[in-house]
Order: C-alpha cells, then structure tokens, then sequence
C-alpha cells in the first residue's frame, strides 16, 4: 500500500488527473480494511516453476525476448529506445493486463495455461496490440511460453516475488462467472452518463479519442503515455485479439492498469455500472455501415483493408457539410498508416496509424472527406525555418542507441510543434505509365514519372506540389492552387475533419502534364501522407499509406441491361436445340 | 477392411464438422491454424484427408445401403473442393485464381468419373433421364431447368456487368533476377562470388559448416542450441556477431519484419504486399547470401521493373547502414530462423 501511495505521488503530474488518481488510492485503501470488492474472490499465489522450466525458458528467453526486454529485462534491450512504448522493465514486477486488483502481481501458473486464468500467458500468447509486442502463439508452444514465463517471473522480476506470501495477495476479478448484461440503448446511454460522472473524460476525452490530458500523464517509468482512444479498440492492449469482445473492457475498468495513470474502478462502481461503462465504450468502436463490428485481419489484429476508395457522383455541387445524405452513402475506406521507415528522417513511432476516406465526384472537381484522430491539435507558432517546398529540411532521427533518458518513449513530450497536415499523392498521367509501373510511393520517382501532390496544413494553407523524387524539393504549382478548395477543416475533441476539393483534370485551362486526370470508371493509384505536428512531423518525418486506388464509379451502362437478356434467350435457344437432338437420336435408336 | 474405412469415415465427418464449425462461425476459426510458413502443404495434407474420409464415408454408407449415386459423389466433391478454397485458405486468394484451380478439380472429378465405361454410364444416367423425362418427377425436373438455368444464366451475367470496384490483381515478382554485381559504398560486389566477411570459424575463416552449426534449431519455436547462446558474455567470432547483427535488425528491421522475423512487424499492416517473412521456406532459406546482401542494401528503389520497385517501401539499407552492419544483419536473419543460405553449387 505504502509503495503504491508513493507510486501514485510521482504520477500526480496535473491538477486534474492528480485529483481523481488521489481519489481512487483513497478508495484502495478503504478496500484493504473492508474486505474484497464487488466481483472479486480471494485467490491463491500459484506454486512457484520448477528449476528445469526456469532453464528453458531460459533458452526461449535469449532467442527471442532479450532483443527488446533486455539481457536483465529491465525493458533496455537494443530495440528499445526506438520504441514507444518502451518494452516492459520486468524488474518491478509491474504488469498491465490483469484479472487481478490494482496493484497485485498478475495471475501466473507455470502449470495452467488455461485461456482467461493466466495473465502473463494470455499476454504472451495474444500480444500487446498498439506495442511492437507480437502474439507468440503459433511461435512459441504452450509449453515454452509457460518456460519463458517461469523464467521472467523467477529471475528477472527483482523487487517482487510471485511466492512470497508475506507480501504478495492476489485478489481476483472472477470474470468468468460474471455475465456481461446486453448492450441495450438503455445500458449504453447510462454508460455515457457513467462516464462522465466517473471523470474517465478527463484523460479519454470527451469523444473517448484519448484527447484529455494527453499530454501531462506519465507512468511509474516516467514515460509519457496516452490514454487509450476508445474508437480503435483492436489497439487496446487488453483486447487479447477479440477487440469488440466488452469483457476486456469491463477487466480493464475493473482491475486498471498497473503502472499507469488508469486507475482500478472496482471499488467506486458496482458491477453493473461497470457492464455499462463497457458496453458504452465498447459502442464507441468503429464499425461498418450496418453497424457491425469491423472485420479484423487475423495476420495484422487490425481492421481488414480494401485498397480500393469508391467515388460516388453527385448532381451539382459537392456538399460542404459531411453530414449530407450523398457522404452518409458513400462507403468510407480505412487507410492504414505506418511510419516513414524508408528514409531520413525515420519516423518510428507515427501516432497518427489510420485515416478514413470518402469521396465524391461532380463532373468538374473531386472531393476527399478525410478524417483521422489525433489528440492534439497543432499549429506551429510564428514561421516554419524552411519553405514550404524544401524536402530536405533538418529533422533528427532518433539515434538507434541512446539510454532511456534519450529514448524515443522519452522524447514524446517535449517535441517542437509544426502543423498538423494531410497529403494525398496521385501520379501524373497515370493512363501512361507502362502496366505494372507507378511512380515510387514516395514523392514520386523522376522527371519522367512525377506525382501530383495535394497537401492541407492546420495553418490553413493548401498547396499543390509536384514531387519527381524521395529526396527532390517539391516543385510548387501556385497556378492550380486557386483551384483547390478546403470546404472544412476542423478539429473536434481528438478528431480532424478535413474536405479537400480538387478539379478532375484534362481541362483546357489546367496544365494536364501537371496534373492528375481523374477518368470515371478507371483505378487512380492514390498515396496519403500524414503529419502530426506534436509528433514533431515535418518534411519526411511523417506517416505513409500504402498505394491505394481511387475509383469513380461510373453510372451504370445501357449494356449492362441488354446483354444479360440477350445471353438468356441464348441459353433457351441452346435448350431447345439439346432437347431436339436427343429426341432426334432417340428416334433414331428406336426406327 | 471394415476398420480401416470407418476409421476414414470418421476423419470425413469430424472433419467436415469442424470446417463447417469454422466456416460458420460456431467453433473459433482458428481452431485449426494454418501454419505458418507450410500452408500448401497443409491445404494438400488436408484435402488428402478429406479425399480418404469421403472414401470411408462412401463406403460405410454402402454398406449400409444407403450410398450415394456417382452422380452426387462428384457434384458434392467438386463443390467441396471449391468452398474448401475460398473458405479456407487465408489470406484469401482472387476469384480469377480460384477459378483456375476449380476447373483443375472439376477435370479431375470428370476424369475419376469416366475412368472406367460403367462408371462413366452411371454418372451420366441421371443426366439423361431428365433430358428424355419418361417420369412425372423428370418431366417436372425438366421444365424447372428450361426455366431456371437462363434467368440463371441472365443473373449472373447482369451481375457480372455491373461495374464493380474491386482491387486490380498485380502480380509481381517476388526474387527478381539480381545483378551480376553490386557497388555498395563504392565497393563492388559481384555477386557470385562475394562471401559474408563475418560467417566465420574461430579461426576466422568463411566457414557454413561450422556456422550452420550454431544457428538456432528447426522445428517450433526455432530455439536457438543450448550451448551457442550470442548473448553469453564469452561469446566470440560468429556468436558475437550474430549479437551485434541481432541488435541492428530490433534498432531498424522489426519495425516491419517483426520480432520473429515474419513479416508482422509493428508497421506492417499498413503496406501491400506486407513485408517479407523470412521464416517462410520461401524467401531467405532459398537464395543465396549475396542476393540478400544486393536487396538490403538497395532496397525496393533497386529493384528491376518486374519486382515493383513502388510496391516495397523497403529502404535501400545503404542509406543507413555500414557494409559491415548489413553483412552481420543478414547473419542474424539465418541464425534466427535457422535456416542456411543457399550456396551456389
């Protein structure tokens, strides 16, 4: 108790969040005095692992773990300082995802690997989503996760001991024999009342994007961490690849996350309260158009991708408001981002990682509805050092050896601010290019094959460029920027809206050697570029799509009409003639 | 006999149960994984299976007297076969892909089917019937064809003339030709004959033999041996180098090839195709050293036009990286998946 009041003391990093977080290890300690809190059950320290699987897990240690937890597993392996989240420190025996009451060690059991009993070996089985730590199952066999597992908590846990009974208790959320009540309106509305009253808007936003506070809260390693955006629940930590699944939510409220900011609520909620803040947050997950959960991409844990962005026309203007009925039927595409790795500067932590995109067409222009979450909206203040064109800008990259105190993790506060920005790339004469060859996806290849880049900036600026080269400066094209329209910009509790209006192309008054062409009814290879100006992006510090295709739909052909009924007289003609012959040859057979 | 076929029979059923389970969501549908790195295997073992369950199944029900006509048997196999591929195997693999291998399969059913004259007469009997309709059952049958195989035929085609917006299909070459040679900050490297400077015995000469030896094991897990950890203090020569190649790969590589070196790093959902996996048998395990050497140090912009060079985000390594961290990386990637690298005799 006394370790974890001084934990907390260190956390207490703004007047907001110190209040709630006093607030609730007051609570704790009301709990220690009273007994167990509602859904709880005392529990067992397990038996410690014998010295054989310790050895083994030993082996499994050093092949495969060491690299980012470190030879000592105090989280300082080589990979970690390009990391954010760092990898875990193991030494303090702080670990995040578990069934067990703030504070305690997770549940462990060298001889139990049974799915939903076992903290440590669900967390190695299913990853940590949103962290460079992969899913092991299919990797490693039970056994040697189990192995490696014994290993960690025996010799690189120091300040803590998984059998100690003196010090050690383990208190239990018994999720299995709790039912989750159904995700009626009724539950989900008292869910967001809940979650106001309970402050958890404070860190997670008034949207649930994570845009509270986001910046002022560190955990018990003194890193800069973010509240969880309850939109992109595949990126919980917790979501043990079964994100729209509301009993990790409900764990996650019950037990909070040691180590952090987040706060177990066990003991300031009843457990239905509990079921409808989880099943709010739950609802708040993006999903289809029909309301369904998104299909999630059992290679990636992420949402799954279609390359292609569908354009619907329109009659007359392109609406403004992304409210209208033409945005609300157009289907919108999720964009994966990832961090610029290919060139200086690298960008090895991008926290922008999707964007969703619609898109309309009128017979002049093209309009894309862009909309990422970002918690933090950024402007720079006073004048940017270089012009808006220069490329090669100077922006450091994360050295790939530093100590923790210059670690990536440890940076993420302290970055100088630029724009926000949003790019979308489309290469020039497209018809043109030989089949299999597009420009490179990054600013373009050459002369030759030049791209055509549209980039908004959250000064308000839109600018068209044209890129001949990963490292060539932007060529400005200022007489087709009086074309471009921003018909909204806005950024609102952790999301921005952006509409960008473009012409289609190949008219007389624009240079068509400059620009793209967009033809109804073909595949228009389409990059997007992201900047997150508290990211410290900038130049080619940024966030990158893979290529993906505009199509504007065309409006359904006459053909389409006349040909199938044609096919299908065919096809009776083709009847009558089998059945004549073999009526013939009957005959035949019988004369 | 009689055992073995009802053994058969059983794999057909317990079988059928589970992909049905897996299909439609009632059992998770990662009760049976793929495994990684060995799916054509797997889906060939499968069918195998499959294919002897039906065997058992057909004959157990036989001798119940309640068999199946040939008729159905190759009917219900083709579309077996055909759900089989589009259900099973993942990622998914395009229509036009899948047609292929289901005319395959339909000229293989055809083929089993007309392998012998009486045979050949039983399958086409239910065909015939109906064409001349001598029962009241076959004449219903027959009008019910006339009808619905055109408006069939005109759905179909309607359906396929809509305009429709799906992915175009690229294909691209994975190892494209390399280069005969490489210049590498201003070194050339011809390719058939440079060598790892750092695959080396104690005796710090270009050893596979004694390398190979110390890489990390086959089978699961791909654990390193018991005796050869690169993070013992005492490591020296190779070991040590694998260490330091080791650190190169986690302080550069893992963010798209990921922490077990198959291609699920941190960033790679967002790239098409995700990148390389080199625990597969198919990529590092079946090219030579050099050839890793020439795509790490170019990168996707070195690639020739059949590899796409704007479908990689590879970066050329050079950009990055010394000659000699390249070398000790791509040490690293054989030690850790265990595989050797093909030579060229």
């Amino acid at each position: 108790m006394q370790k974890r009041g001084t934990q907390v003391a260190s956390l207490v990093v703004s007047a907001t969040a110190g209040a709630i977080l006093m607030t609730v290890s007051g609570t704790a300690m009301v709990f220690a005095q009273s007994g167990i809190p509602e859904g709880f059950k005392k529990g067992e320290l397990a038996p410690p692992p014998s010295p054989e699987m310790i050895e083994a897990g030993k082996r499994v240690y050093f092949t495969k773990c060491v690299w980012c937890h470190g030879v000592d597993g105090a989280g300082d392996g080589p990979a970690a300082d390009r990391l954010w989240p760092r990898p875990r420190n193991f030494n303090q025996g702080t670990f995040k995802i578990r069934l067990t009451a703030s504070g305690e060690l997770p549940l462990f059991d060298a001889k139990k690997p049974i799915p939903g009993q076992n903290d440590l070996f669900d967390t190695v089985t299913h990853g940590l989503p949103g962290s460079a730590m992969p899913p092991w199952e299919g990797i490693l066999t039970e056994e040697q996760r189990l192995q490696v597992l014994a290993f960690v908590t025996t010799q690189l846990v120091k300040d803590r001991s998984f059998t100690d009974k003196q010090s050690e208790t383990q208190t239990v959320l018994n999720l299995a024999e709790l039912k989750p009540k159904p995700a009626t309106e009724e539950s989900i509305k008292r869910g967001a009342e809940l979650v106001v009253e309970k402050k958890c808007i404070e860190c997670h936003g008034v949207e649930g994007r994570g845009d509270g506070n986001a910046f002022n809260l560190k955990d018990d390693w003194g890193f800069s961490i973010q509240p969880a955006n309850w939109h992109k629940c595949w990126n919980f930590r917790g979501s043990r690849q079964d994100p729209y699944n509301v009993a990790n939510i409900f764990r996650t409220f019950s037990t909070g996350i040691n180590g952090t900011p987040m706060p177990s609520f066990a003991d300031s909620t009843t457990i239905d309260e509990r079921w409808d803040i989880a099943n709010f947050v739950n609802s708040l997950c993006e999903r289809d158009a029909k309301g369904n959960p998104l299909s999630i991409d059992p290679l990636t844990d992420k949402p799954k991708i279609d390359f292609v962005i569908p354009s619907n026309p329109v009659e007359g203007e392109i609406p403004a408001d992304i409210e209208h009925e033409a945005w609300k039927n157009t289907p919108r595409r999720y964009v994966a981002m990832g961090g610029q790795i290919t060139h200086k500067p690298r960008n090895f932590v991008n926290r922008i990682d999707d964007i969703w995109v619609r898109s309309l067409y009128n017979e002049k222009s093209i309009a894309y509805l862009l909309e990422w979450d970002d918690r933090t909206k950024s402007v720079a203040e006073g004048k940017l050092p270089w012009a808006p064109t220069e490329v090669n800008i100077d922006i450091e990259e994360q050295p790939p050896v530093t100590g923790e105190e210059g670690s990536i993790a440890a940076k993420q506060n302290n970055y100088p601010v630029y724009n926000d920005a949003i790019a979308i790339e489309t290469p020039v004469k497209w018809q043109e290019l030989p089949a299999p060859i597009k420009p490179r996806y990054l600013f373009g290849t050459n002369e030759q094959f030049p791209v055509d880049i549209v980039k908004w900036e959250a000064d308000g600026s839109i600018r068209a460029f044209k890129g001949t080269g990963w490292d060539k400066d932007f060529e400005e094209r200022d007489s087709y920027e009086e074309y471009l329209k921003v018909l909204k910009s806005e950024w609102k509790n952790g999301r921005w809206y952006v509409l960008i209006e473009r012409p289609l192309g190949n008219k007389k008054e624009q240079d068509y050697d400059e620009d793209t062409f967009f033809e109804v009814g073909k595949y228009i290879p389409t990059v997007f570029f992201a900047w997150d100006g508290h990211n410290g992006d900038a130049g080619r510090k940024m966030a990158v799509s893979a290529f993906y295709y505009t199509f504007m739909n065309p409006p359904i052909p006459q053909e389409t009409y006349i040909y199938p009924v044609l096919i299908a007289f065919g096809v009776v003609f083709l009847e009558g003639w089998v059945l004549t012959r073999r009526a013939n040859k009957k005959k035949g057979k019988t004369l | 006999m009689k055992a073995l076929m009802s053994l058969g029979a059983l794999v057909g059923v317990v079988g059928l149960l589970l992909l049905a389970g897996m299909v439609f969501d009632i059992i998770p549908s990662t009760t049976v994984r793929l495994v990684e790195g060995y799916m054509p295997m797997q889906m060939l073992f499968e069918v195998g299976c499959f294919v002897l369950g039906f065997t058992g199944l057909s004959y157990m029900l036989n001798a119940v007297g309640m068999g199946i006509p040939r008729f159905w048997q190759g009917i219900g196999f083709w579309v077996f076969f055909l759900l089989y591929i589009k259900y099973r195997i993942y990622p998914p693999i395009p229509f036009s892909v899948r047609a292929m291998y289901g005319t395959v399969a339909l000229v293989a059913v055809l083929m089993w089917l007309s392998s012998n004259e009486e045979d050949w007469k039983k399958f086409k009997q239910p065909i015939l019937n109906v064409l001349d309709a001598q029962t009241g059952f076959n004449k219903f049958l027959r009008y019910v064809y006339l009808v619905a195989l055109p408006i069939l035929t005109w759905g179909f085609s309607y359906n396929a003339m809509m305009p429709k917006s799906e992915e175009p299909i690229e294909l691209r070459t994975v190892h494209p030709a390399p280069p005969a040679s490489t210049k590498v900050h201003g070194k050339t490297y011809v390719l058939q004959t440079a060598l790892n400077p750092y695959r080396v015995n104690p005796e710090g000469k270009y050893d596979q033999e004694y390398t190979n030896s110390l890489i990390v094991e086959q089978g699961m897990g791909r654990l390193m041996k018991p005796n050869a950890n690169p993070w013992d203090e005492n490591a020296t020569g190779y070991l040590k180098y694998v260490r330091e190649g080791g650190e190169i790969f986690f302080q550069n590589c893992h963010f798209c090839h990921g922490d077990n070196l198959n291609g699920r790093g941190l960033h790679a959902f967002a790239f098409n195709p995700i990148p390389a996996n080199f625990t597969d048998p198919g990529t590092i395990a079946q090219l030579q050293e050099t050839f890793i050497f020439w795509r790490v140090a170019k990168g996707g912009m070195g690639l020739p036009n059949e590899g796409f060079p704007w479908a990689s985000v590879m970066p050329p390594w050079e950009q990055h990286l010394t000659v000699d961290e390249m070398w000790k990386v791509i040490l690293f990637e054989y030690w850790h998946t265990g595989y050797y690298p093909r030579t060229w005799d």
